[in-house]
């Protein structure tokens, strides 16, 4: 039986209701009793309510395109790729997860992009290199194949995990969580953040459980050697062979032709019980802090290593005097600043805007219940970076399920983004670092970001260095100022908010390191030898 | 590379292709089903994670959608507590023949959404935005109000009027696809 037009007027209507969320009881009653009664009504309503899942498909497409100009529509919809473009992404988060991988964005490709960096040369002691040399500070990238004659070297990953090579070594550094040790010996410092580092060689795999472990590799196979903690060894060269657990002071040898005990360990042990004295990598860093535990009226003290900074101080821009109590509440530590969607402040940050690295450490809390339109923006500010189109970056939490998980670290920069993978949304409180580095004005040099949180490296994206978004002219005004709790547009904050709580603002003039991001958020400080080199 | 690892890549590589291609038609399932998009796509999170769970029982050849449509409505009945508080429920046996026609329409929903994209394009654009603006991620029929300048019950109106609209067009883009002489 066909339906007839007012019928199908009438079950649009009930769809459409339905749809947008304002059902009577009547309409639920009568709709229920259509579609229990009528395959033809059952089908009109699987078609009414599949077109309105496309829409909101098609529409997340502009959405994604034009994140941050009012939309042009009809100049950015790319309907037929909305599939291609969104849906792996949510697939792959998804798969990701379940298989358990580290690093949204740290996924190892079969062919390692040039001048993706994956970790740094901290330290050294008379290192002769094979490979072209790295002096303290350089980057390494991922696929970087690096190769010691004599003397030590310490390579810090942007995992946390530190590997210190000494003597005639062949590393290859396959990504912030991994290396391959060819030949020679390495020692891994891996920090709890750092779990689930992996070195590998052609006998074994060892997977570090919380531990500082080392590995000599020759032609025939590699000796594992634990210091500290556990590890787990897979033996790669014997079929069959079942992974091991080794504990302190536990050592094995991995080769072809099985897994045997290691001779002389207890010399061996020793040798790698002694310290190693390297030249040690300080940087000078101009380190601006807001705590938000002191405030002046509607102004709270910014300091930079402990020294009062009045220029960076953070003004509240508040809509009635009566807010003012609103927007103070506990924080992490101390006092911690209140965002309610109306609320919002801003300060100097002096270079913020420019092509330099800089890295925004802060804690945050959101509610468990923030609404999707809450998310915008804990901390963003303006660039003078043609590649960039001198758009903003923004640290936001994400509130596009099409694009990655809800409610995870999202930074969004020039046209690009990064996503973590833990979910803020949760009224706990996190620590969050972004190690933002624009590059220069080159369209040969990428922005990476780099995204922390509770201090576990959660993703490491490079974005080719090529303007993604539509430019904006740069407006002098919003130079060097950093907004928190609004999102920006090229002259001045829009009302899109952020609505939790920040506590403990820093602002460091370099990518900091790991260990310096899990300093920030335990002591509150950086390490002593970095602040020693303040300049 | 071991040969367990070899096969959990490669059962990775096929699960992650049949998401990528089937996943908009998973989520269509759900949300017929459960009609608000954070919900479903609540939903179609969780049967994301079931299936990969249970992706060794998939049986190569055999219909995907079909398979993964019958875990979500796992999914859903599972969750029949969650929803109970929501405006939108029908009674079981209600769900169960809406969830029954909509596993039989999959094919054709595709089509479908592959015809809304031209139709789309046919709007004026003031329409067109009023449509996209409503099913932003985010927004909803208030924002395209406010965005639009219509009061809420013209948006709503507006809105229930271009999805008639929408809907002939696709029906009719379907039609003309056919081949000719099909019906003999």
């Amino acid at each position: 039986m066909n339906l007839s037009d007012p019928e199908v007027l009438e079950l649009n209507e009930l769809c459409g209701a339905v749809v947008d969320g304002r059902f009577t009881e009547a309409q639920r009653a009568r709709l229920e009793r259509w579609l229990e009664e009528s395959h033809e009504a059952r089908g009109h309503y699987v078609r009414a309510l599949g077109q309105s899942a496309s829409l909101h498909g098609y529409a997340a497409e502009v959405h994604a395109e034009a994140p941050e100009a009012p939309v042009a529509l009809a100049k950015s919809m790319r309907y037929a790729l909305w599939w291609t473009a969104v849906v792996p992404a949510a697939a792959a988060w998804v798969i990701g997860l379940f298989f358990g991988e580290r690093g949204a964005g740290d996924d190892p490709g079969p062919t390692p992009r040039p001048s993706e960096f994956v970790g740094q040369v901290t330290a050294a002691k008379t290192v002769q290199w094979i490979s072209p040399p790295l002096p303290a500070g350089a980057h390494v990238r991922k696929g970087q194949k690096l190769e010691l004659a004599s003397g030590a070297a310490e390579i810090t990953l942007d995992s946390g995990a530190r590997v210190v090579l000494s003597g005639a070594v062949e590393l290859e550094i396959n990504s912030a969580w991994e290396a391959s040790l060819r030949r020679g010996t390495l020692k891994a410092t891996v920090p709890p953040e750092a779990v689930g580092f992996r070195v590998s060689n052609a006998a074994v795999e060892v997977v570090d459980l919380g531990t500082e472990f080392a590995m000599v590799a020759d032609a025939h196979g590699a000796e594992v050697f634990v210091l500290k903690g556990e590890v787990a060894a897979a033996p790669r060269a014997s079929p069959g062979g079942e992974t091991i657990l080794l504990r302190e002071k536990e050592s094995r040898r991995f080769a072809a032709t099985g897994v045997s005990d290691v001779s002389d360990s207890v010399r061996k042990f020793a040798r790698f019980a002694e310290p190693l004295q390297l030249s040690r990598l300080m940087l000078a860093t101009r380190l601006v802090h807001w705590s938000f535990d002191e405030a002046d009226g509607d102004v709270f003290r910014a300091e930079v290593s402990g020294a009062r900074a009045e220029d960076s101080d953070a003004k509240l821009q508040l809509l009635t005097m009566t807010e003012r109590a609103a927007v103070r509440a506990a924080g992490r530590r101390g006092a911690a600043v209140r965002f309610d969607g109306r609320t919002y402040a801003r300060a100097m940050a002096p270079g913020i805007s420019g092509t330099a690295p800089h890295t925004v450490s802060f804690w945050v809390r959101v509610p468990e219940d923030a609404p999707l339109s809450d998310a915008y923006s804990m901390v963003t500010w303006a660039t003078k970076n043609k590649k960039l189109g001198n758009r903003h970056v923004g640290i936001n939490w994400n509130r596009d399920r099409t694009e990655g998980p809800l409610g995870v670290l999202r930074t969004d920069f020039g046209g690009g983004h990064a996503f973590g993978s833990t979910s803020l949304r949760d009224g706990r409180w996190h620590h969050i670092a972004v190690c933002f580095s624009p590059g220069d004005d080159s369209a040969d040099t990428p922005v990476q970001v780099r995204q922390y949180v509770d201090g576990c490296l959660e993703s490491s994206t490079v974005i080719p260095g090529r303007n993604r978004a539509p430019a904006v002219e740069e407006n002098a005004a919003m130079n060097d100022v950093v907004w928190l709790g609004r999102r920006i547009g090229p002259s001045g904050p829009l009302a899109d908010h952020f609505r939790g709580e920040i506590d403990e603002l820093f602002i460091a003039d370099r990518a900091l390191e790991p260990q310096e991001i899990v300093s920030l958020m335990n002591e509150n400080l950086l390490p002593i030898t970095i602040v020693a080199a303040h300049r | 590379m071991n040969r367990d690892a070899m096969t959990e890549t490669d059962s990775r590589k096929r699960l992650m292709a049949l998401m990528t291609r089937h996943q908009r038609q998973i989520f269509a399932y759900i949300y017929t089903l459960v009609p608000d998009r954070h919900d479903a796509e609540d939903l179609l999170q969780e049967t994301s994670l079931v299936i990969c769970e249970k992706f060794d029982e998939f049986r190569p050849g055999s219909d995907f959608v079909a398979w993964a449509c019958q875990i979500a409505w796992w999914r859903i009945r599972y969750s029949r507590q969650k929803f109970a508080r929501s405006k939108v429920i029908f009674d079981d046996e209600v769900l169960a023949k809406v969830a029954q026609t909509a596993g039989e329409m999959a094919v054709e929903l595709d089509a479908r959404h592959e015809a809304l994209a031209s139709c789309l394009k046919k709007l004026a654009p003031r329409d067109r935005e009023l449509v996209l603006t409503r099913y932003e991620p985010g927004s909803g029929v208030a924002e395209a109000a406010k965005r639009s300048g219509r009061t809420m019950d013209a948006a709503y109106k507006a809105l229930n009027r271009l999805r008639k609209l929408l809907h002939d067009c696709v029906t009719h883009e379907l039609a003309t696809q056919q081949p000719q002489g099909g019906a003999a």
